[in-house]
């Protein structure tokens, strides 16, 4: 390339083109040398977010007298949950449109029972627990590092919440940690988890999202760790039928028999179902539908009992991603602006929803 | 009405009368000693009534604010329809809105060989044999289509689950549809129905006899059969400490849980002895 610009120079010697290649000419003139790279290795393909930092302090004796005590709870009264921002302080001058993702939050599943429609149908419901939720940090979209970068791609233009629930004791946690919680002022969490959000939708730092971000009647996925199971044969782990108990079957009633063929197919296929470690992975459930929020205990009743985790464990609700089951009517938008207080429902219902103080049902004739 | 009580009430009431003891007289103290302790029997008493109240026995499965949620509906529920107290063994009459045939509804007269179940999830199956078949129906004990649940006969049996009777003669199964309630005087104890019931002969849908049943009369079985029976026994299970912790909930929280609902239920009980008494005065007594 430098060859062949040197050429043009050759040719006219004009001083308007000159000031043309200018540029082109400066980046030519660099000597074409790689970047050292700071790794004497290839650089590692997956980084950790910069919230991976070690949580608990290892437990030592303080002995600490109990006016001591005292003093530290004190003192971490009064660092910690000041001049957080209200919910109705909160502006924005967007309007939700079905493109803009809002934030997802952290919730508890905390069992299941029936709720029973108008109609008479018994459905079974989750209930998840939507904890105290408070905005860490947030990430514009130019600035967050995902874990894994992919390359020639442009790859995710939404920016990314950090969001916490469940206060801990800050004692316990180590300073690192701690210190991610030092420019939202909100006491230290125990569960700390992102979300992607269009920047449009981002929430200022202390920001609390309570259960009625969501509302009755729209749908939501979960994600949660499914029940760690262990190393599982190929009966339970992908619901092989098995061999005979009798009629000359020995040592082989749950044995998952032949793997494969012989020949050009001569080898163990990739993928093909053997017995492994069943359980303890990500999975979402998704499309399920919201029939009731209780706003004094923060509770969701979603859909199905299958959602993904033991009763107890920690589940992300989302807006759902399926395009039949989107909102119809615009959700609160970045989150619901208002405080949860006296004058709310305890309860709202899905309108399909039986209440149990309603009186019994009967169905009409025809 | 009795006051709410919360364990920390309690605990506080015996505290105190504990501090004062001196100050008072010692029979005063001794009167409302006797008063919590009265108290606190009475809501133990509500177990047996209301067994749906409690946690789930599996520990897994126990969340206190889904519990008490769960508590908070079955109480809107019972405002809406009367549930008596009723024990396996006892004869009910069910009346339930049917979703198959609109503005009709069934009225189902059996023996409860089954209760189960924990928070909404309660459930109870009637048997009854009709028209030389017999039938039993699962009913949910919160479905809101269950227009009313009544007592016939109000008693026990020897055993926790009568499943056996599916293979016992048809007799002990049938009950008349038509049948009158029998009212019981208040106050008075559930009595125990003795009854040993005598099975068809084998082939069964259960081992009956590896099951120690006390309702069932001797099975006339080859010795073979109790042999191995006693083979796969479990006589230790009973001084499983682990096992009882896990399946029990301790009297504490038990207290604590009923105390929660208790005004609301005893309400609830009033109106239904106040309901009674307006049945047995204005009910026409048959002549001849």
């Amino acid at each position: 390339m430098a060859t062949s610009l040197a050429n043009i120079f050759h040719k006219c010697s004009v001083t308007s083109l000159e000031n043309k290649f200018l540029t082109l000419s400066i980046t030519c003139s660099v000597p074409q040398t790689r970047k050292k790279s700071m790794f004497p290795f290839p650089p590692p393909r997956l980084r950790n977010p910069t919230w991976f930092t070690k949580k608990n302090r290892s437990k030592s004796d303080e002995y600490l007298t109990p006016e001591n005590r005292e003093f530290v709870k004190e003192v971490v009264q009064d660092t910690y949950n000041k001049n957080l921002p209200l919910a109705q302080d909160i502006t924005t001058n967007v309007e939700w449109t079905p493109k803009l993702q809002r934030t997802g939050v952290i919730a508890r599943k905390i069992g299941i029972y029936p709720l029973w429609m108008k109609d008479g149908k018994k459905v079974a419901t989750t209930l998840l627990q939507v904890l105290d939720n408070h905005v860490i940090h947030y990430y514009p979209p130019e600035e967050y590092q995902p874990v894994r970068k992919i390359r020639n791609r442009v790859y995710n233009k939404k920016g990314c919440l950090l969001i916490g629930a469940e206060e801990g004791d800050p004692t316990a946690f180590t300073k690192e940690y701690c210190g991610l919680f030092t420019e939202s002022g909100v006491m230290p969490k125990k569960i700390l988890s992102r979300f992607f959000v269009s920047p449009d939708a981002t929430l200022p730092l202390g920001a609390s999202i309570n259960a009625l971000h969501f509302q009755v009647g729209n749908y939501v996925d979960v994600r949660g760790k499914t029940i760690d199971r262990g190393f599982q044969g190929v009966m339970k782990r992908h619901g092989f039928k098995g061999m005979p108990a009798s009629h000359g079957v020995t040592k082989t009633h749950r044995r998952g028999g032949c793997i494969g063929g012989g020949g050009e197919k001569g080898r163990v296929w990739p993928g093909t179902k053997m017995p492994g470690h069943m359980g303890n992975k990500f999975r979402v459930a998704k499309g399920l539908k919201i029939y009731r929020i209780n706003t004094r205990y923060n509770v969701l009743w979603v859909s199905g009992q299958a959602i993904p985790g033991e009763t107890n464990s920690i589940v992300y609700v989302y807006d759902t991603k399926l395009p039949l089951r989107a909102p119809t009517k615009p959700l609160p938008f970045p989150t619901y602006l208002q405080e949860l207080d006296e004058s709310m429902p305890e309860d709202v219902y899905d309108e399909s929803v039986h209440v149990f103080s309603d009186p019994t049902i009967f169905f009409k004739g025809e | 009405m009795l006051p709410v009580l919360t364990r920390n009430s309690i605990t506080n009431v015996c505290k105190g009368l504990r501090r004062f003891s001196s100050a008072l007289p010692k029979s005063d103290t001794e009167v409302s000693k006797l008063k919590t302790e009265k108290l606190k029997r009475e809501i133990l008493e509500f177990r047996h009534a209301y067994p749906e109240f409690l946690p789930d026995p599996k520990i897994e499965f126990r969340n206190k604010i889904r519990e008490k949620l769960e508590r908070n509906d079955m109480v809107a529920r019972r405002t809406q329809v009367d549930i008596p107290e009723f024990y396996v063994g006892s004869i009910l009459a069910v009346t339930s809105s049917d979703r198959h045939s609109g503005g009709k509804s069934n009225r189902f007269v059996g023996i409860c060989i089954y209760r189960g179940g924990c928070g909404l999830r309660a459930e109870f199956i009637l048997r009854n044999v009709i028209d030389h078949q017999g039938i039993e129906v699962l009913y949910q004990m919160y479905d809101p289509s269950l227009q009313k649940v009544e007592v016939l006969r109000l008693e026990k049996r020897l055993d926790d689950k009568l499943y056996y009777l599916r293979d016992a003669l048809p007799e002990y199964s049938t009950f008349d549809p038509n049948m009158e309630a029998e009212l019981m005087p208040e106050g008075a104890p559930v009595p125990v129905n003795p009854i040993k019931v005598k099975l068809k002969p084998r082939p069964w849908l259960e081992r009956w006899e590896r099951q120690n049943l006390q309702g069932v009369q001797d099975l006339e079985l080859p010795e073979k059969f109790y042999i191995k029976a006693a083979q796969v026994a479990t006589p230790w299970e009973k001084y499983d400490l682990m096992k009882e912790y896990m399946r029990t909930i301790p009297v504490e929280e038990q207290t604590e849980i009923f105390s929660e609902v208790q005004s609301k239920l005893q309400s609830l009980e009033i109106d239904r002895k106040k309901l009674k008494r307006k049945r047995v005065i204005v009910k026409p007594t048959k002549l001849a």
